[in-house]
């Protein structure tokens, strides 16, 4: 049986958006995506559709990634989230370990979204 | 300008090329194509003559640019430049054949920034993971003009020195030529030393 997940992606860049989702519809032609420009938009749009996984760019105009992906998982607890990042400094992979975050480098590519979709598979 | 010992001048470039390097891996997976980037050298010019250098001197080349301010260890806006001919291949690089040319030509722009904030965040993150010091990065600007149009919107000084970073893309099956500069002042140039030297040091085992 097929299992429809939502995954929501959040990123100020459309391209990246437009990416994750392709590569998503790709690998999961079933699941449903959500996105968001910015993290004030995230927390509005997981209100109103929960997702089951959250992708979340980090240098973003506004509240940034961090703190968007703090207050989401103050709101979902159980929602695996992971930092989609060109920041790829250990700082920022130490912060998303301490907040009990996933990370994974941009560039976008098919195989980071496929061992991301994975987690979530096995979370 | 800024003395460095020899052995100071081998810690920066063995530095940036590790930073460019992690660049490279960027673009080649942007790109979904192997990419060698080389960078013969690294040098301290002053911001016009930098300027000359990148628009080749004769009529001014026209350049997309991709700049971002970093923070932190030392102070300095990262530039990322490519021919403006060559912009929309890379964008079609970066999407693939799927996207119809007008799609493409919209986003142009964003995707430059996208590319640039990944490239740029690729190698100074590295940088920063080097010196053991984090840098906040703004978001991604985006400049068409030429070079000294570009290094003057980043809002640096006539008299600003450039770090910079002549780079070659080398993509398998596309010949494409772009450029990294660093602008820093004189106070962060200071830091860039300090942090090569604490490097140094702890290469040495002394810190």
């Amino acid at each position: 049986m097929t299992t429809t997940k939502t995954v929501l992606i959040v990123d100020d860049s459309r391209v990246s958006r437009m990416m994750a989702r392709q590569y998503i519809a790709a690998l999961r032609s079933g699941w449903r995506v959500e996105e968001a420009g910015t993290g004030e938009e995230s927390l509005l749009k997981a209100r109103e559709v929960p997702p089951d996984l959250i992708l979340m760019d980090v240098n973003m105009p506004g509240m940034g990634g961090i703190a968007a992906a703090e207050q989401l998982r103050r709101e979902f607890p159980s929602v695996p989230i992971s930092l989609l990042t060109a920041n790829v400094q250990a700082a920022t992979r130490e912060r998303a370990t301490a907040m009990g975050l996933g990370f994974v480098e941009k560039p976008i590519t098919e195989a980071r979204i496929a061992q991301l979709l994975a987690t979530l598979e096995t979370a | 300008m800024l003395n460095l010992t020899e052995l100071e001048n081998d810690a920066l470039i063995e530095i940036f090329n590790i930073g460019v390097g992690q660049a490279a891996a960027s673009m080649s997976a942007i790109v979904n194509e192997a990419v060698r980037m080389s960078v013969p050298s690294v040098s301290f010019i002053p911001r016009a003559e930098a300027a000359r250098l990148l628009g080749h001197g004769e009529a001014p080349e026209r350049i997309c640019g991709v700049s971002q301010h970093f923070r932190g260890a030392f102070e300095t806006d990262a530039i990322l430049m490519f021919p403006e001919d060559k912009s929309l291949e890379i964008v079609r690089l970066m999407v693939g054949e799927a996207v119809p040319l007008k799609e493409l030509t919209d986003m142009e722009q964003e995707a430059m920034c996208e590319i640039g904030n990944i490239m740029l965040n690729s190698c100074v993150g590295t940088l920063a993971n080097i010196f053991q010091r984090e840098l906040e990065g703004s978001l991604p600007q985006y400049h068409v003009g030429t070079s000294d149009h570009i290094l003057t919107a980043t809002g640096s000084l006539a008299d600003s020195v450039v770090l910079m970073l002549h780079i070659d893309f080398l993509l398998e099956k596309h010949q494409i030529h772009g450029y990294v500069a660093f602008v820093l002042d004189i106070s962060a140039l200071h830091d860039l030393k300090e942090q090569i030297n604490l490097y140094i040091a702890r290469a040495m085992g002394q810190a």
